[in-house]
């Protein structure tokens, strides 16, 4: 595996479950959600401060990653969103309350990135995480983990939208809140649970992109528009649109960068971020509803005619 | 069962409701007609705790449920039926069975589901197919089966003969009646195809601009010509239904 290759899984896995949870939220709770930005800084500094501190691989760590960037969706939900959503708020409305959110977010990361740094004698303002990584069949670990956590998180997650009660419920609401409270669905419940995920989501993608990027205190301010990018491309109303556009947003990143420095110079490193919001704009004037509005099924279908047509 | 006392209403800051008083007794079919723009879906969502509701009471079983949320009153045995978007589309006919049934127990769903397939056979064909793809018809039974999945005491049902072809919503009002005869379920019903609606209806509620303008026996409200010819198109003892009540035959394929 080459070297942009292997960082860019790390870092496309990552994108991808950023771009997932906005995209999650957007289509339960109609809420662009600007935090995500500050939940994914904390999910790496969780991951940072368990191995700075207590030692050990940053993967085991995980798990307290998610949790966390969950108890930060619950905050949210709890202080700001449930009561916006409740009064019917405009989408506007949500989506800025959502930075306001994202911005106390920023000053606590401040505030902890201070407090490493005065108690542990850390410098917690640009980490490399991929110093605490290993090797595993001769490539880095992140590059086959990550990808690995990231197909096994989003196949957990299918199942439970498609295969669990309460997963099907959350459906049911995205689809139709009105007949789903008809039915006896607490859409409260369906709007928390969605908010768990999300921040949960959230804080485990900034975690995986702090393996192949400079940890640091801003280092949500500065991909969120990836973020952002990876969800309008796949289409906002669509889960799997939303992952595969934050994967796809987070490849072409590495790739681009790759292949154009080589014909162009190194100067094209300058414009990294220009090169998948390109691709992102080029895709949206042909599919304005992003991957999710590509019709697969048709091409696929247009595919096997042509191919029956050639035999004739 | 249901009273409605002065009810003021409407969204935002919209008023569709003025001082409307109704009385839905038990074990019947309470019919509320009108032309459009009267505020009967208004009345059917300020229940069901979806349109907002500025001032007067809504008493079901003696307890106030004004401003009380939609999923409690699904608790309470209230089931609602919706005009439009009373499926979700994107699930499965037997997903779309079990999710009516969310608070009942995995057996009992089980069970009922496999009675509304027996009520509504052409369910149990379908029953592996998204909603989506049912034509109009099949998609009002699937909306009563939906209706029914929760043993209520208290349906509500809006407009259940709207974009079907005449002879579906026929079979869909004697399914409606049936639910009365046979299960003792009482219902309050609004509906456009009002001839036929207060035919099989007990009591009717004549809704004008957000006002009620007669309130009685529903064969009795038959005749009165005045009333039916002005505002439900109803020529009296002809046995025609005017063109304002005529249902559209879009999506009304078996």
């Amino acid at each position: 595996m080459t070297p942009w290759m292997a960082s860019g899984l790390v870092y496309a896995s990552g994108l991808a479950l950023t771009a997932g949870s906005i995209t999650l939220l957007y289509i339960v709770t109609r809420t662009f959600n600007f935090a995500v930005a500050s939940m994914a800084t904390f999910g790496f500094y969780v991951a940072y401060t368990g191995v700075a501190i207590y030692g050990g691989l940053p993967y085991q760590y995980y798990p307290l990653v998610f949790l966390f960037g969950s108890f930060l969706g619950i905050v949210c939900y709890y202080g700001l969103n449930r009561h916006l959503l409740y009064r019917q708020a405009a989408e506007i409305t949500l989506m800025m309350s959502t930075l306001g959110y994202d911005l106390v977010l920023l000053s606590f990361i401040q505030m902890y990135a201070d407090f490493l740094t005065h108690t542990y004698r850390l410098f917690p303002r640009r980490v490399t995480m991929n110093t605490y990584d290993f090797e595993l069949f001769g490539e880095r670990a992140a590059a086959i983990i990550l990808p690995i956590i990231a197909i096994v998180f989003l196949t957990a997650l299918h199942m439970f939208l498609t295969k669990t009660k309460f997963g099907v419920a959350m459906r049911a609401t995205i689809e139709n809140p009105i007949l789903a409270g008809a039915s006896g669905i607490n859409s409260d419940k369906v709007y928390l649970v969605s908010w768990v995920i999300s921040g949960g989501m959230a804080s485990l993608g900034g975690a995986f992109m702090a393996m192949a990027m400079t940890g640091s205190p801003t280092m949500g301010m500065f991909t969120i528009p990836l973020m952002f990018a990876g969800a309008i491309l796949g289409g906002l109303t669509s889960l799997y649109g939303g992952i595969l556009g934050g994967f796809m947003i987070g490849m072409t990143e590495y790739a681009g960068v790759f292949y154009l420095s080589q014909q162009l110079g190194p100067w094209v490193l300058g414009y990294r971020m220009g090169i998948p919001l390109i691709l992102m704009a080029v895709t949206l004037l042909f599919f304005p509803r992003g991957l999710a509005g590509i019709p697969l099924s048709k091409y696929l279908k247009s595919l096997s005619g042509k191919k029956r047509g050639d035999g004739v | 069962m249901l009273t409605v006392t002065n009810l003021n209403s409407g969204y935002g800051k919209l008023q569709v409701l003025y001082d409307l008083n109704i009385e839905v007794p038990g074990k019947g079919i309470t019919v509320i007609v009108g032309p459009n723009g009267a505020g009967k879906t208004t009345l059917m969502s300020s229940i069901m705790g979806i349109a907002r509701v500025t001032s007067g009471e809504i008493i079901y079983e003696n307890i106030p449920i004004q401003g009380e949320l939609t999923h409690n009153l699904a608790k309470k045995g209230i089931s609602y039926v919706p005009q439009m978007g009373n499926v979700f589309a994107e699930l499965s006919v037997m997903d779309n069975l079990n999710m009516a049934g969310f608070l009942m127990p995995r057996d009992e769903v089980k069970k009922k589901s496999e009675q509304m397939t027996e009520i509504f056979p052409v369910l149990k064909k379908f029953i592996h197919r998204d909603a989506g793809t049912l034509s109009g018809g099949e998609r009002r039974m699937l909306a009563i089966a939906m209706g029914l999945m929760k043993n209520p005491k208290l349906m509500l049902l809006d407009e259940l003969s709207t974009d079907l072809a005449p002879i579906i919503a026929e079979k869909v009002m004697m399914e409606v009646a049936r639910l009365r005869d046979e299960l003792g379920i009482t219902i309050l019903m609004v509906e456009q195809m009002a001839k036929r609606a207060l035919e099989i209806g007990d009591n009717a509620y004549l809704m004008v601009s957000g006002e009620v303008r007669y309130s009685g026996k529903a064969d009795d409200l038959l005749h009165e010509p005045e009333l039916c010819s002005m505002y439900l198109g109803i020529k009296p003892d002809s046995g025609q239904i005017a063109d304002v009540a005529k249902p559209s035959v879009e999506g009304s394929e078996e």
